[in-house]
């Protein structure tokens, strides 16, 4: 496990919620993630954790509330006077560039190959010449384990592998914050241990991460904090020993059976 | 019955003249219409109430009246307000913006048939609208649509001898004026039609082969994979 | 120039009698083409005759590949010059502008109309004329009963947009001096030289009547639907 620097949180969240018509999406997140921090979220289908997940790079846009990433708030603006307005594009996109998605479809452009979807974003983003933007690939590439696969088209890779593509292609940008949407949930049971390494490899390195996820296991091993979610509430959290094996809410408890949590290795 | 096809031979320089007419003010306003469309199928989408409004307007209009009367209103509007251009530019205009209507369809059809997720993943990484509309959505969407678009092109091919109409001296054209002079209305109407039909047919035949190398290239992309 | 509104006005009563002519055209060329159409799709299903298809994919792709402005010159112009009988005597189809318009029309739209019911018989399930034979239902009572109830439901949107095209259409009979609105306009505006305010009144009426017909789609689904479960 990593050293935490506590002094500033990260990412913050407060207050946020959020509606799909009558639907209560989210009903009032509170959240503190530090840096270097690896928080899971887990919780049933429906309770609100990819929305919540979401709001961070503003891709769902909150009813209320203020999401911050290191002090400042994610798209909003707020004025002289003390006037809130939303967010300059230019600026909100900025900040989406310093935090790394992964979803559970991976998202991968099918037009382009390995190479360009990882150089795309960093040349036309962060204006980084093309060979520089190449290397940096390169090396990511190496480091998720696929640079046999640099030139292949996203369709001629399996799904283990396009999903560490995509992880590569938030890693070449140089994020502060990963955020990961069930990354393993849509890959074919003997492709997920190779993703899963390559989360295990970024959690050792330092590397701040949010992870909405169904693998226990792996959430129990390397999360420093596990956040359960029901109804759009963080309704428990705690370090994984605490959460997994001596949960305190109902909620909970009917979660992890309906799960079955045997055999879970803790660091 | 006695058929004469050498006024065919006669009058063949009027034929091919009308056919290269054709052919030009086809492509005039497939250049025209497709952007022209495409600023449509934006301004539908587009946040502004205003602009949504009148391109819903415009498409409804083009769509629910005949081309001819569309033209004719063109051709006799323009000198209204002081504007004088030579007919042909006229036709082009005029087969342009009824194009574009359909053209603006087929875009729009195009465009969300490119999954929410990559352009999702393409703002989530920081790029803009605009950056993720030029290198991800339009590109994958220049491809889908080129057999529509090929369709419309069909279309308009045989909406073009509406131009006649209007004296543009397209094939259509043509064949009145070969009519008019000989007299023989059967050797020159067979012989255009047969020119319209094989145009249509070559046109037809270049969407299927273009049609089949795109599933035959994503073919081998599962055989290699 | 200024648009002078009472050209407009005053061109309105014609203009809706030329209406009522398209229209008319328009039904009666449609109904005409909808009962062909109909008959032939029968037909071709239930003989499965490979030479009849044949036919029709030529003729098909004859409509669909040529103008409809040609279609109508050579069905006014180039039909009445041949002579059926070889030799002495003559048969020549005789036609006046109206009929060789709505033949016309009815020709061009069987085509269209035939791939719509083509179109539509395929997605009926298979299974309906199964379990229909095994019930004793032989053909004629089968088609009625069963089959057609369900295509026509299932082709409104395509058969009403059809008739849209008809109706966009008709406006080329002038070109053979049918006097529907579209003749009428330009009879009009000749005579009193104001061709703008005159063809806006026609390009309204126009709009109105085919957007009428295409709204009207809608109600029509409502009124003919089956039953879902």
């Amino acid at each position: 496990m990593s050293i935490k620097n506590n002094i500033q949180p990260l990412v913050e969240l407060f207050d946020v919620r959020k509606c799909f018509g009558q639907t209560v999406a989210l009903g009032g997140v509170n959240l503190s993630v530090a840096r270097g921090e690896v928080v899971c979220v887990i919780g049933p289908s429906g309770c609100g954790k990819s929305t919540m997940l979401r709001t961070i790079n503003w891709l769902e846009v909150p009813d209320s509330g203020e999401v911050v990433l290191e002090g400042q708030p994610i798209g909003i603006r707020i004025g002289q006077n003390g006037k809130v307005s939303p967010q300059a594009s230019k600026d909100l996109n900025k900040t989406r560039s310093r935090m790394g998605m992964v979803f559970q479809q991976f998202n991968l452009w099918p037009h382009l190959s390995v190479l360009d979807n990882i150089t795309r974003a960093q040349k036309i983003v962060l204006q980084i010449r093309k060979e520089d933007a190449e290397k940096t690939a390169h090396r990511f590439l190496r480091q998720v384990g696929l640079s046999d696969k640099t030139h292949a088209l996203p369709d001629q890779l399996s799904g283990g592998q396009q999903q560490r593509v995509a992880i590569a292609r938030a890693l070449a940008m140089d994020p502060i914050l990963m955020l990961m949407d069930e990354p393993t949930s849509a890959l074919d049971p003997e492709l997920v241990g190779d993703v899963l390494s390559v989360l295990q490899q970024l959690a050792e390195d330092g590397m701040t991460m949010i992870i909405v996820t169904h693998e226990l296991g792996f959430a129990a091993k390397f999360a420093d904090r596990i956040l359960f979610m029901d109804k759009g509430l963080i309704v428990e959290e705690g370090p994984p020993q605490q959460l997994l094996q001596n949960p305190e809410t109902d909620r909970l408890k009917l979660f992890l059976k309906q799960l079955g949590t045997m055999n879970l290795k803790f660091s | 019955m006695d058929l004469d096809f050498r006024i065919i031979l006669d009058w063949w320089p009027l034929i091919l003249s009308g056919f290269k007419l054709t052919l030009v003010i086809v492509t005039g306003a497939i250049l025209l219409g497709i952007p022209l469309g495409g600023l449509l199928a934006f301004g539908r989408q587009s946040k502004f109430k205003i602009i949504s409004i009148l391109a819903t307007a415009f498409i409804e209009i083009f769509r629910n009246t005949p081309f001819m009367i569309q033209v004719f209103l063109l051709f006799y509007v323009l000198p209204f307000y002081g504007i004088r251009i030579p007919a042909n530019i006229v036709g082009i205009i005029g087969l342009a913006l009824f194009g574009s209507v359909y053209y603006a369809e087929i875009i729009r059809a195009g465009i969300d048939a490119i999954p929410r997720g990559q352009l999702e993943s393409a703002r989530s990484i920081g790029m803009s609208h605009w950056q993720s509309m030029t290198n991800i959505v339009l590109p994958q969407t220049m491809r889908i649509i080129l057999p529509p678009i090929g369709n419309q092109t069909l279309s308009l091919v045989k909406e073009s001898s509406i131009l006649s109409t209007i004296t543009v001296q397209e094939l259509t054209m043509s064949a009145l004026i070969v009519q008019g002079q000989t007299f023989r209305p059967f050797e020159i109407f067979i012989v255009i039609t047969l020119l319209y039909w094989g145009l249509n047919e070559l046109i037809a035949t270049g969407l299927r082969i273009y049609e089949r190398r795109l599933e035959r290239r994503s073919l081998s992309d599962l055989a290699s994979a | 120039m200024k648009f002078n509104f009472s050209y407009t006005i005053d061109a309105l009563p014609r203009l809706l009698e030329g209406a009522l002519i398209t229209i008319e055209i328009a039904v009666i060329g449609f109904i005409l083409s909808l009962t062909i159409g109909t008959l032939i799709t029968v037909f071709r299903t239930v003989s499965q005759s490979k030479l009849l298809n044949a036919i029709l994919a030529v003729y098909i792709s004859f409509i669909r590949g040529t103008p409809m402005l040609i279609q109508i010159f050579l069905v006014y112009y180039a039909l009445p010059a041949i002579d059926f009988l070889p030799g002495p005597g003559e048969l020549r189809v005789d036609m006046g502008p109206v009929t060789a318009g709505i033949v016309a029309i009815t020709l061009n739209s069987v085509a269209f109309v035939t791939e719509i019911l083509r179109g539509g018989l395929a997605a009926i399930h298979k299974g309906q004329y199964e379990a229909a034979r095994a019930l004793g239902l032989r053909n004629y009572p089968l088609w009625r009963k069963v089959v057609l109830p369900q295509l026509f439901m299932k082709t409104i949107p395509p058969l009403v947009s059809e008739f849209t095209q008809v109706l966009k259409a008709t406006p080329l009979l002038a070109m053979i001096t049918v006097v529907e609105m579209m003749r009428v306009s330009q009879q009009i505006f000749s005579a009193n030289y104001h061709p703008v305010e005159v063809l806006s009144g026609a390009f309204v009426l126009y709009f109105l009547i085919c957007f009428a017909v295409s709204r009207s789609s809608i109600g029509l689904e409502r009124r003919f639907a089956v039953r879902r479960f």
